[in-house]
């Protein structure tokens, strides 16, 4: 490993995943430097959530090498997932577990003790002082949310892994995730997320890639990709206000059909 | 950059605790599990005199481990993996056995309440009292016997993926078991279908019950029927642990 691989908290490597002969995502590498917001944009059934997959360890790629915080996902999968935080698209958890339960057991997993105090004031930094004693399933979108967010980052995780993470949140608790995020960053720690608003990806991430058909068309920071494809004509026809946006230039690189 | 994990026994003991609140909330079903034991105690007391308090106990313990695996760990595990409760724990640094060893202790747990409720109850209903080496070899045996039902609840969960179809399908393997096996078992359905049921799992389960109730009667028979139990649980569990996926999505 050289040393700018070394200050890379997450590097993928020609990754390939397969679901039978389908092939999801194709000869991807990039990687997440200490401290960095990474998103990764694409259509519906780009391949985000199955390289995040692969990342995680949910599925085992046919080929390439994940690694986290220096460790293989494959030759060290404890070490790799003890280094992240993941959140998963649609997270549930046992419904007889009242949020206090759940976040006991997490911290649990990670080898955190959580005495009373501790948990008191991590459901005060969430705003659920009060809701304590209530099931998983009784709370509010934006409230699960932010369960499943104080779980993530429970055991303050090198590298946090958010699968669209606003998708289905009111723009209230998109500003209140926005902040976390940034507190996340702020200790060092990176972020990858995977979304499909423009606006988030601009007013969020470092850089960003973009996927598409299980294949990184572009990559660079939000603004860098605008200038660099400004003066594409397929850019400047989809475009829709005369100013050049991010999702511009991902409507021309992606094309205009609905995907699954 | 060094990253500790977090020891096994921690977090084996972080999923029991949660395992067993979830048991301890869902009590309601737990308690029916235990009333169709109870009730074959109660309404078979003629049968003591004539078959044996041994044959009533190990028929009422079979039903109770076969309800056991087939519905409440069986259910349990197709509910959890629909709502994606698995892929959240998969994704934390725990071995994965850890997930189901954890599901699979607190059905032991429930064999052993099941054992020792139908010696409750046969002693209050039926006065039916065997010897202390008796009731240790039926703990150890119920044990063995739930293996084959918790593992054929594996098998169901393996194959189907959609919870409601795993419910029915259970409900289905239940009532085929309670009814072939019982009724089976008691000469109902003729005498070349007894001698079938002997050797299902449910005749196999229920004969070696019997004898750890009764060890001076454990015969060759009894020791082919516990073979045959571990070869059932052996094949089941083997072939659910091969299908089984831990998302349908």
């Amino acid at each position: 490993m050289d040393a700018i691989q070394q200050n890379n908290i997450l590097q993928v490597d020609n990754l390939n995943v397969f679901y039978g002969n389908f092939q999801a995502v194709n000869n991807v590498s990039f990687y997440v430097k200490q401290g960095e917001i990474f998103g990764l944009l694409g259509p519906n059934g780009a391949g985000k959530t199955s390289t995040l997959s692969a990342i995680e360890g949910l599925i085992k790629q046919q080929s390439g090498t994940v690694t986290v915080a220096g460790y293989d996902t494959l030759k060290n999968p404890l070490h790799a997932r003890a280094a992240m935080g993941v959140q998963l698209q649609a997270t549930s958890f046992q419904p007889e577990l009242n949020v206090a339960e759940i976040l006991e057991l997490y911290a649990s997993i990670y080898g955190l003790k959580l005495t009373p105090e501790r948990l008191r004031a991590l459901l005060k930094e969430i705003n659920l002082a009060e809701a304590e004693n209530k099931k998983f399933g009784q709370l509010s979108g934006g409230q699960q949310q932010r369960v499943s967010l104080a779980i993530t980052t429970i055991h303050d995780p090198k590298l946090v892994l958010l699968d669209e993470p606003t998708s289905g949140l009111d723009p209230q608790s998109r500003r209140q995730l926005w902040s976390r995020i940034d507190t996340i960053r702020e200790k060092g720690n990176s972020i990858v997320l995977t979304t499909h608003s423009m606006e988030e990806a601009e007013a969020v991430c470092d850089r960003i890639s973009i996927i598409d058909h299980g294949r990184l068309i572009a990559t660079g920071t939000p603004q860098s990709l605008i200038d660099k494809h400004r003066d594409d004509p397929h850019v400047i026809a989809v475009s829709r206000r005369g100013k050049i946006t991010l999702e511009d230039v991902f409507i021309a690189l992606t094309g205009l059909e609905i995907r699954a | 950059m060094e990253i500790t994990i977090p020891k096994t026994s921690a977090v084996l003991k972080a999923l029991l605790k949660a395992d067993y609140i979830t048991l301890w909330r869902n009590r309601r079903a737990t308690i029916m599990v235990l009333i169709v034991p109870m009730i074959i105690v109660f309404s078979w007391k003629s049968l003591v005199a004539t078959a044996g308090g041994a044959f009533v106990l190990s028929n009422a313990i079979t039903l109770g481990l076969v309800a056991i695996g087939l519905m409440g760990y069986t259910n349990s595990i197709a509910r959890d993996r629909d709502k994606g409760v698995f892929q959240r724990l998969r994704v934390s640094p725990l071995p994965l056995w850890t997930i189901m060893a954890s599901r699979l202790i607190v059905q032991l747990s429930l064999i052993l309440l099941l054992t020792v409720v139908v010696f409750i109850s046969g002693y209050n209903f039926d006065h039916i009292t065997m010897s202390i080496g008796g009731y240790i070899i039926t703990f150890l045996i119920s044990i063995v016997g739930g293996a084959v039902y918790l593992s054929l609840g594996q098998v169901i969960v393996g194959r189907i993926q959609n919870p409601e179809t795993v419910t029915s399908t259970a409900r289905l393997v239940y009532f085929a078991f309670i009814m072939v096996g019982m009724f089976g078992e008691l000469g109902v359905l003729g005498d070349q279908f007894k001698t079938a049921v002997d050797w299902t799992p449910y005749g196999t389960v229920k004969d070696i019950l019997a004898a750890s109730l009764e060890p001076s009667k454990w015969s060759s028979h009894t020791t082919t029927a516990l073979l045959l139990t571990l070869g059932y649980t052996v094949v089941f569990a083997t072939l659910g642990i091969k299908w089984f996926k831990w998302s349908n999505k």
